[in-house]
């Protein structure tokens, strides 16, 4: 099949464009289009990841993704108490942001961490002015709950979300005295997206869902504050709850396109819009599904236009992916969540803190002066081996009591024997893979670092510098280890580095 | 409202209508230049810790009542910079005389806020966050940063100082920095000597300078900020080097001097965050804030003598003090004075209508032994953000405030 290198984007037939791409002779299965998929579905690849992914193939590699690494099932209730526990030692996002760092670096599933990025920034919900991290922890048990799950009951969930209701204003919702900001928000920014509905559609949604309160810790149904009068909603007339504009909102054909261009953006291109009919075919599948999110994921993840030019190195990376992808490429060993975090927050994405409602605006806007300094040194730090390791006794320190002490001490344990049970190590050292490749001559240390950063996809005047720069000596002379180091330091910094 | 696509439409197209040479991008050169109209006016905000004494800053010398309440403090008619018949200025603060002679230092009366809170913490976190209530947790400084942002994605606000990061500058997702002489805003190029430093450098420009024609528009946008990075940031090592080098940032003069070339070099930065500390004057205060307070005068007079002579920069800058809380009308019993609410404040430069700003608060009645606020201290904000920044004050402080006659009509 020809490549959709040349065609235009609204030339391509929509179910050719989605259907699933098979390796050819002309495109085949390699390394570059391995690191593309990991960068999109994960936070990116290490070597090992990229060797097994080109031996296994795009199908068995993307359903390996799907499905976590053996064990994760078993890890992930011990990180789940983890978290529970840091949220209750105190009301900060910080340790919070750490917790999920750690769940995805060591949950063994990064696949579903990605998708539950995805909602956060979808649900938008800030600590700013929630201010409880035991419901912020909550609210992220329901992303990662609901991540690969069904589009209805997450919307539904996340409507009776304790920490959305607080961030919504929702316990002022009241018959008599609408409060319309979660009625607005659900229709502008969860499902529908603007000019799909009208200020009669916000105002009555939101008498549907007076009533809809908590009480700090969970949903709470006032009915004595519920206006349980006739509503008309989206042209349907009917005494309609909370429950009944989920439902009604999932019935507009407009909740489907809304979210694959949410998807689109998120996976494919954030420098294009796709195309209607593109939107519409996916769009059509979704719905029909009754919003079967894995399988809209997956679709798009094997599909041609996934696989094509029109995708790649077409999204600028978060901080989220920025770190953690070099992390999963360069560290040699765990490094400290909590660290990580403050690299995160200076390039502009703290986790648990999105700037409003609509959340991170992403693609350009990660890119000013100051983030791209950050971006740049953090290159230098990770490259050089200099971030802070990972130390257990670091979540310690919050504890109130010796008792919570020994209990986190007796997770970390467990944790970490089900990660020995791990086939390999999960970190490796750059300069140890530069040996263990029998790399010693420029041109080939080059190539090496080239394929484990970039896989393999840089022009060949930048080459042409790193192998002479190399192959000079520069800047710390013989030893391979420093200019391993320093040749890494540059290739993070190059802008196709900035790319996912 | 802009939705996401014609945003990144216009920041793409933005940036490839520029030309990039290999060597100097043109570009950056013209930064200034190609400033949108009234985006290149600059806000410097100087923070006075500890609580300044508005009454012997702004002194009622004329009023018998306040030689009554500060029998050992008091200032005379001979001794204040004189500014009307009834108020002079400490007279530490000579370095004023010049500015307030040219009409373009304006004194703000009575500025504060209702149920004055008198804990250092608490009321520097009201002043800082714009909010009463204190419930957002958030600056003013940091909500002004996405109107404050240039095409460019230029660092739009700086504090000069190795303080922590003052809450008003706090709660932005980016485009805030700090610089100082511990902590610059630098590039990091690992441990060696200068010359494996400069060589490293030269790797990095090397892979990162030429256009990428293939890749997209995504890849020469990062292409762009990349460069211009490196070039924001010689910039401002060369503002770092120039003159006093290696004398550091320790006085308020250095900072603003360094805060002058900043501003020369046109990097795009709308507003500069310094601070002096030494107003917790609860004891003997009468020669040391006065000193004080000249160095204030002295560097901020400097600052726009600097900014005039080397390119008419002043004409584009604005100054403004704050202090968390004023003192009490009556001195204390160490010749000092205890935590008061009701201040005063100075906003000064060219684009400043000079002179005082609403009335000088009675002596008389007074509010549980304090000065009483007539102005609310975001209605300056307010007046500085949307007349003098283009900003929108009721976006960024959550209210409509009314606003002071403080700026000059271009």
């Amino acid at each position: 099949m020809p490549s959709f290198k040349v065609a235009s984007l609204d030339a391509l037939d929509p179910e050719q464009a989605w259907a699933p791409w098979q390796p050819s002779e002309a495109q085949p299965w390699t390394l570059k289009w391995a690191g593309h998929l990991y960068r999109r579905a994960t936070f990116g690849a290490s070597w090992s990841d990229l060797q097994d992914a080109v031996r296994l193939g795009p199908e068995v590699t993307l359903r390996r993704l799907l499905e976590g690494l053996p064990g994760a099932n078993q890890r992930y209730p011990l990180l789940q108490t983890l978290g529970e526990a840091t949220a209750s030692f105190r009301d900060e996002p910080r340790d919070l942001g750490g917790w999920w760092i750690d769940v995805i670096l060591r949950g063994g599933h990064p696949f579903r961490e990605k998708l539950t990025l995805f909602w956060h920034n979808h649900f938008a919900t800030s600590f700013t002015k929630v201010g409880r991290a035991a419901l912020m922890f909550q609210q992220n048990e329901l992303f990662r709950r609901h991540a690969l799950g069904n589009f209805r009951p997450m919307l539904l969930d996340a409507s009776k979300d304790p920490a959305m209701l607080l961030w919504l204003d929702s316990n002022s919702n009241v018959k008599g005295h609408p409060n319309e900001n979660y009625a607005r928000e659900v229709m502008e920014l969860f499902s529908l997206g603007v000019g799909n509905y009208t200020e009669k559609d916000v105002q009555e949604a939101a008498r549907a869902f007076t009533g809809w309160h908590t009480d700090y810790q969970r949903f709470h149904f006032g009915a004595d504050l519920h206006d349980d009068g006739a509503k008309t909603f989206l042209g349907q007339t009917g005494p309609w709850n909370g429950e009944d504009v989920v439902r009604i909102l999932l019935e507009r054909p407009a909740a489907a396109r809304f979210l694959v261009r949410k998807f689109y953006t998120a996976l494919i291109s954030e420098a294009t819009e796709p195309p209607a009919p593109l939107v519409e075919a996916l769009a059509h599948r979704f719905r029909t599904s009754d919003y079967d999110i894995a399988g809209l994921v997956r679709t798009i993840l094997s599909s041609r236009l996934f696989f094509s030019e029109h995708a790649y190195r077409q999204r600028i990376k978060s901080p989220v992916e920025f770190v953690l992808g070099a992390v999963r490429a360069v560290a040699a060993q765990e490094p400290s969540p909590a660290s990580l975090a403050g690299w995160m927050e200076s390039m502009g994405q703290q986790l648990f803190v999105p700037p409003n409602v609509k959340g991170w605006p992403g693609a350009t806007s990660w890119l000013n002066t100051a983030t791209v300094l950050t971006r740049n040194n953090f290159a230098r730090t990770i490259a050089a081996g200099e971030i802070a390791p990972s130390d257990p006794d670091q979540r310690l320190l919050s504890a109130p009591s010796e008792r919570e002490r020994r209990r986190i001490e007796l997770l970390e344990a467990r944790l970490h024997s089900t990660m020995k049970l791990q086939p390999r190590a999960a970190y490796d050292d750059p300069v140890m893979l530069v040996e263990q490749n029998d790399c010693t001559a420029p041109t080939r240390v080059v190539a090496f670092l080239v394929d484990l950063m970039l896989q393999g996809d840089i022009n060949a005047t930048d080459r042409e510098r790193l192998v002479a720069s190399a192959a000079e000596g520069r800047p710390s002379g013989e030893s391979r280890a420093a200019r391993v180091r320093e040749l890494l330091h540059a290739i993070m910094v190059m802008p196709e580095y900035q790319l996912a | 409202m802009l939705n996401r696509r014609d945003f990144l439409i216009r920041s793409l197209r933005g940036t490839s209508l520029l030309a990039v040479g290999s060597v100097v991008p043109q570009f950056l050169v013209n930064t200034a230049r190609a400033a949108e109209a009234g985006k290149d006016r600059v806000l410097v905000v100087l923070e006075m810790t500890g609580g300044n004494d508005g009454l012997n800053t702004v002194i009622p010398y004329a009023d018998d009542l306040y030689h009554k309440a500060r029998p050992t403090l008091r200032q005379t008619k001979e001794q204040v910079v004189r500014v009307d018949d009834h108020i002079g200025l400490n007279g530490g603060m000579r370095g004023f005389e010049k500015l307030l002679q040219n009409g373009q230092l304006a004194i703000v009366q009575g500025v504060g806020y209702p149920n004055p809170n008198r804990s250092h913490f608490e009321s520097m976190d009201i002043w800082q966050s714009g909010d009463l209530l204190n419930k957002q947790g958030t600056g003013w400084i940091a909500r002004s940063v996405p109107d404050l942002f240039d095409k460019k994605g230029n660092v739009p606000v700086m504090q000069v100082g190795p303080q922590r990061l003052p809450l008003a500058l706090q709660g932005a997702a980016s485009g805030i920095v700090s610089v100082d002489g511990l902590n610059p805003f630098r590039l990091e190029l690992g441990g060696g000597n200068a010359s494996q430093r400069q060589d490293q450098r030269k790797l990095l420009d090397d892979v990162t300078q030429d256009k990428r024609n293939s890749g997209g528009d995504l890849l020469q946008f990062v292409q762009r900020r990349q460069t211009q990075t490196f070039y924001a940031l010689d910039r401002l090592q060369e503002a770092l080097r120039a003159e006093g080098a290696g004398s550091g940032l320790n006085s308020l003069n250095q900072k603003l001097q360094l805060v002058a070339r900043l501003i020369e070099k046109e990097l795009g930065t709308r507003v500069f965050y310094v601070s002096i500390d030494g107003f917790d004057t609860h004891a003997n205060q009468g020669n040391g804030h006065a000193a004080l307070l000249g160095e204030i005068a002295t560097a901020v007079n400097e600052f726009f003598t600097h900014l005039t002579a080397n390119g008419g920069h002043d004409k584009r800058v604005a100054f403004m003090t704050f202090s968390e809380f004023g003192r009490r009308v009556h001195e204390n019993g160490s010749k000092g004075t205890d935590h008061g609410s009701g201040s005063c404040l100075f906003v000064a430069g060219p684009g400043v209508k000079g002179g005082p700003v609403g009335k000088h608060p009675s002596l008389k009645d007074l509010d549980d032994g304090d000065l009483r606020y007539h102005t609310d201290f975001r209605s300056v904000y307010a007046t500085l953000l949307d007349d003098w920044l283009g900003c929108k004050s009721e976006t960024v402080l959550g209210a409509k405030m009314p606003k002071l006659d403080l700026i000059r009509k271009a």
